[in-house]
This record gives structure tokens, sequence and C-alpha cells, in this order.
């Protein structure tokens, strides 16, 4: 094994977490030297599948979300996959492995939590508090919309007044008209999305021009991502990035962690020694990593505790023709409604509706039954154009039993094979039905002449979060509000893994954000 | 198989319809053609091939399936359908991404045949007046 040069600080994972990190720390520890481990590499946005005819089953093959769907498809993709064993879970896990992370194909639908997601023990008797509120990460979240430009409306009644200015909003187009009206015919809130979309030309990013399809990549770098967000400032900054290297142990050795053991692209061994090591691989990713090394005990909280956000569709068919798959797709309105816990709903918290974009022709026709022969046409021809779906996102409950757990095989990347276990729990499943009855009724309302319901999307699984949470009891979590592992100080974790509670709303601006302050409180102990 | 018999299932499978603008079938939209390419050398040619050869044999053969009504055609895949669920999964799969990718087909479905970039799409900006009434209501956050 080859030892490289000892570092300050080694980082596992270039993903939005890890990125955030590299950017903050560089920049406020400048004498720091920074070396960040990243098993796949940078996308190449002339590759991107939007300007290509292909487009649309790229999204269903080799540039799916789905990181097994794009290993049986063999892609060439440099999203350095590995096989995840979801057979005991109906949510599927999503995600990118290489420069970037997941945002290389989010939505970048981008709502902060509410206040009350940090106090959920306080409110509402439910789970756990965070260890900080709201408000001592605001400086933070108003950070990453510096960084990823935000584009939205101030002013909206579900949240505090935001400091950040926002760029002007996307267009809603029908749907999100329609859907508009609908909730104002209900006497419900509902709001433009706060999206990590530029809609004006920005640094060198062109403004979006409503292509639509986000989850296979933004060519045009209209929607932030890490990589272009974050990476050229840390480069500036003096951060090392390694691409294809993969971190198969943190070398933990008296209560210290004493670096990274990797391997290259080429397959050689090398060993990163380093003072601080960081974790940041998603909620799957650093619980495997930790796992695979050891830290922590044997049946703890690491790898349990797994939430995703549930998510079930109820999509309206109008008359009236509406978008399809035009603008971006994740980015139209939301209504904070139903969001707030209230007693007496028969469940605890609550949810937010998403109304997004459709999907690409080919991309509706493969969800519909059977999908061949005369009546696949028709069904086709009722939706394509003429739907609006209301995507009913279920703030999902930390429970133990749900969790990332190491298989007994060796997988091809030379750290054990990973599987996740989850199941949706009663209180997720009544949130989604409450969700599924009001958005039935809004979208019967505004005109919809049927509904489909689809009670639980299966290939939903990009939230990955809760799998090394923060808190103060090492019995039940894993790190303390710094990122810190209990028992491991110089062991630090900087992504979702970190979220004792999910909230019920996209969680990406808020990994950015305690990312950059895991930074600063390191930077402020460095510097000082 | 005959082309004869490659095109009678993707025309089973995707017959096209008499809208205005009518969509193709899969032989005119290319879907047969294609079939024979993914048969040869594609991925999925073991579950192709045992598909096409199940629908042959419930059929009474290649000709038999030819020549038979579209009702039948429609039965016997139905029946192979049940019998081989996966395989036959994967073999409308591979039709429809071949279907719905072709020209004719989205812009009879009112779509545009080219990809999203660069052109993007046209949108109207956002009609602030939309919110005024939600504007008015009081704090919802805690």
């Amino acid at each position: 094994m080859a030892r490289q040069d000892p570092v300050d600080v080694v980082v596992v994972g270039a993903g939005l977490g890890g990125s955030a990190f590299c950017a903050r720390l560089s920049e406020r520890a400048p004498e720091l030297r920074i070396v960040c481990l990243e098993r796949g590499d940078w996308v190449d946005r002339s590759a991107m599948p939007a300007y290509r005819g292909d487009w649309q089953r790229a999204g269903l093959g080799a540039w799916s979300t789905s990181p097994n769907v794009r290993l049986a498809a063999e892609s060439t993709v440099t999203s350095a996959d590995y096989p995840i064993d979801d057979s005991a879970s109906p949510i599927k896990p999503l995600m990118w492995n290489g420069v970037g992370g997941s945002t290389i194909n989010w939505a970048a639908h981008a709502p902060r939590l509410h206040p009350s997601d940090f106090r959920t023990r306080t409110l509402d008797g439910v789970a756990d508090d965070w260890p900080f509120t709201y408000f001592d990460l605001e400086r933070h979240y108003d950070l990453n919309d510096a960084a990823m430009g935000i584009a939205g409306v101030p002013g909206d009644p579900a949240y505090p007044p935001k400091r950040s200015p926002r760029l002007p909003p996307l267009p809603i187009g029908r749907m999100g008209e329609m859907a508009a009206r609908g909730f104002n015919a209900m006497g419900w809130h509902w709001w433009p999305s706060d999206a990590a979309i530029s809609t004006v030309d920005r640094e060198g990013r062109r403004a979006c021009n409503n292509g639509g399809p986000c989850l296979i990549g933004c060519p045009i770098g209209a929607k932030a991502s890490a990589d272009i967000v974050y990476w050229p400032a840390a480069r500036r900054n003096g951060v090392e990035l390694r691409t294809r290297c993969v971190a198969q142990q943190v070398i933990v050795q008296g209560g210290r962690a004493i670096g990274v053991a990797y391997r290259d692209g080429s397959g050689a061994a090398h060993e990163q020694p380093a003072a601080l090591t960081v974790i940041a691989c998603n909620g799957i990713g650093t619980a495997r990593l930790l796992l695979a090394s050891n830290v922590g005990a044997v049946d703890g909280p690491l790898g349990r505790y797994l939430m995703f956000h549930p998510i079930a569709y109820a999509r309206g068919m109008f008359r009236e023709e509406l978008d399809g798959p035009r603008g971006p797709i994740g980015s139209c309105i939301y209504s904070h409604e139903f969001y707030e816990h209230r007693p007496g709903r028969g469940f605890a918290r609550g949810l937010q509706f998403q109304i997004t974009r459709e999907n690409s022709l080919l991309n509706q026709a493969a969800r519909l039954e059977p999908g061949w022969g005369r009546g696949a046409h028709a069904d086709l021809r009722e939706e394509f154009r003429h739907s609006l779906p209301v995507m009913v996102m279920a703030e999902d409950l930390p429970e133990a039993s749900n969790r990332v757990t190491l298989t007994d095989d060796l997988a091809p990347d030379g750290l054990p094979g990973v599987r996740v276990e989850y199941t949706l729990s009663e209180n997720s499943r009544r949130i989604l039905d409450f969700g599924l009855d009001r958005a039935e009724e809004m979208l019967r309302t505004v005109g919809a002449h049927r509904v489909a319901r689809l009670p639980l999307a299966a290939l939903t699984g990009w939230h990955l979060l809760g799998t090394a949470r923060m808190g103060t009891d090492p019995a039940t979590s894993v790190t303390d509000a710094r990122g810190r592992c209990h028992g491991v100080p110089n062991l630090v974790v900087a992504d979702g893994s970190l979220f004792p509670t999910a909230g019920a709303v996209n969680p990406g601006v808020t990994i950015a954000a305690l990312a950059l302050k895991i930074a600063d409180d390191l930077a402020g102990e460095v510097t000082g | 198989m005959t082309p004869e018999f490659l095109s009678a299932v993707a025309d089973t499978l995707f017959p096209g319809d008499d809208a205005a603008p009518p969509l193709p079938s899969a032989t005119t939209a290319g879907v047969a053609a294609r079939l024979r390419d993914h048969l040869a050398t594609g991925r999925d040619r073991a579950a192709c091939g045992e598909v096409l050869e199940a629908i042959a044999r419930a059929a009474g053969g290649d000709d038999a399936f030819v020549r038979s009504d579209a009702d039948v055609r429609v039965d016997t895949l139905k029946r192979v359908e049940a019998e081989l669920a996966g395989p036959f999964r994967t073999l409308v799969s591979l039709a429809l991404r071949d279907y719905y990718e072709a020209e004719a087909v989205l812009l009879a479905m009112g779509w545009r045949a080219a990809p999203p970039q660069p052109e993007g799409h046209d949108m109207p900006p956002f009609d602030d007046t939309l919110l005024e009434q939600v504007k008015r209501r009081g704090r919802m956050w805690r």
C-alpha cells in the first residue's frame, strides 16, 4: 500500500456535502491542506443526453437516477456505482456517484426545512429535536443560496422571511397555474418553488430555457450542481480532488481516525494519512463505509434510522391542454397547507404537495399498464399533455428498524455489499393517504375528470437521510452537533446521514447548509 | 423468424390509431426493423427470442400468427404474457422505447421531434397576481 503525504483533512465524497464542506473550509482556513477522494469522475456536460434524440430512453437506462438501473444498463456514465440490495425496501435508493454527487441528477427543488422541523420532540412530542435550531442554520442556508443562486418569490408565509435575495422565479406554466387555481379554490397555501436553477445568465451559467428533464443532467449549467457551484472555489483555494479513488476503510487507531485506505482508478492501494477525516458519501454510502471500518458499536445506531421521503402521486386528467414535459421537472409550485403538525388528523407531522412537470412521452408510456395494445394508445392520449401530477411527500419519522446493513458479499468496488431494509410505517402510510385524498379534492375542484393514484412510488428514493444521525446520546446517535463521531472525535460526517429528522421537504439545501456549518465549526476551532 | 412475423408482433403491441393526427403502426414507425436488431445483437436477445418463439408456438407457427386476425393475435400475446411475464415485459420495453422515440409518434402525440436542448421551451413568466390570496394569509410557520 502506497502511503501518501499526510494532509490536514481528507474528505471522502465530492457530492453536495463534501463539496460544500471543502469549499467553505478551504476559504475559512486556507492554511489547511485538504484532499478529497471521489469514487466517480467529473461529468461531461457535452455527453449529457438532453441534446440527443435518445434522451427519453437515456432516463430509463444509462442516465437513470437509480444506480441499480444504470448498472443493469451497463452504463458508461462517470458515476462509479455500486449495487444496492434494495429487495427489502419498497422505496428504491437513487443517487449519483461522481463529482457533484446527486446534484448532477437532482430536480433542484430547493425548499428549506421549517423551523418546527428542528424541534419535533419539543413541539409535537415525536422523534427527536435537532441539536440546533433553524435560526442557528439560517446563515448557512443564506451562504448556500448565494452560491447556488435560488430562483423564487420572497414572502412565503410558510417560512420566516429569508434574507438572501431571490432570482426571478421560474415560469409555472399551465400546470402550475391550474394547480394554483385549485389551491386558491380550496383556500390552501401554495407558493412558487424555491429552485436552485438560474433564471438569468450568471457566473458562467446560462439561464434556464425550460428544457425540462433535469434528472438526466443539465447540459447548459442552469441547474446548480456541486461540481459547478462549489468546486471552482474549492480548487482555487487549493483543495486537491482525486477522482476515481474508492475509499475502502477509515483507519481508526486508539479512538482516533488516522486516515483513509483507498484504491485508485488502476486498482492500486493507497493510504492517505490525515489529522481529520470527513465522510460525505450520502445516507447509504457513509453508513456503508463506516460500518465496513468497524466504527461504532455493533448493533448501535450507525446505519439505523434511515429516512426516505415516502412519495405518492395523485395525477389529475384534464380536457384542457397542459404543458406535459415542459419546464424544469421538479420545480414548479408547492403547497405546505398540511405541512405543520395538527392534532386530530390521525398522524404525526405532515406533508408537502409538490406540483411537478410531467415526464417525457416515453416515460409516461412506460408507466402505464399493460403498456401495449390499442388501450395503451388510448390511455396515453388521455394523459399526455393533459395530466397534472401532485406529488405527496410525507415526513418519514426515524425508526431504528429502517436501516443500511452490510451483506456477506464483497462488492466489485472492494467494499462489502450493502443492503437497505426499510418498511413504510403506519404513520407515513396515513400521511400519504390523507395527502392523496386532499390532492384528489383539489384536482376535482379545479376540473379534473379523472384522478389516478399511485399509493407509493418506488423509484423515488432520492433523499437518503438519518443513518449517522446527530445527537447527544451515543446509544441513539452517531455524531455530536458538529458531525463528530462519538468516540472518534476527529472523524466527521458532513452529509444527509446526519439528519435526526427529515421534515417533509427535499433536503438538498439543508445538506449543503449543514456541511457549510460543520466546515465553519471546524474552521473556528482551527483558526481560534 | 420472418420479417412478416416480426411486423405482426410489433403491430399487435403498438397498432397505432385513427385519431388526428394518427399514431403510426409499429412497423411504420420502424419498430419491427429494430426488433430484428435486438434479436441479432441486443443485450436482451435471449429474452426477446424466448418470447417470440413462444408467440409463434402458441399461434401454431409464424405464418399462422401472421394470418390470424387482430383479436386472435392479442389473445395470443396475452397468453404468452401470462406465461413469460418477465421476458415479455423486456420485449415490450424494447419496443416501447423504439416506438415512442420515433419522430412520427412524437408528432402524432402533439410533441416535437427535437430533443429538449438547445431549443428549450418558451413559457410565459410567472403571473404574480395568482398569489394575492396566499399573500393575505398570516404567518404559518412555527
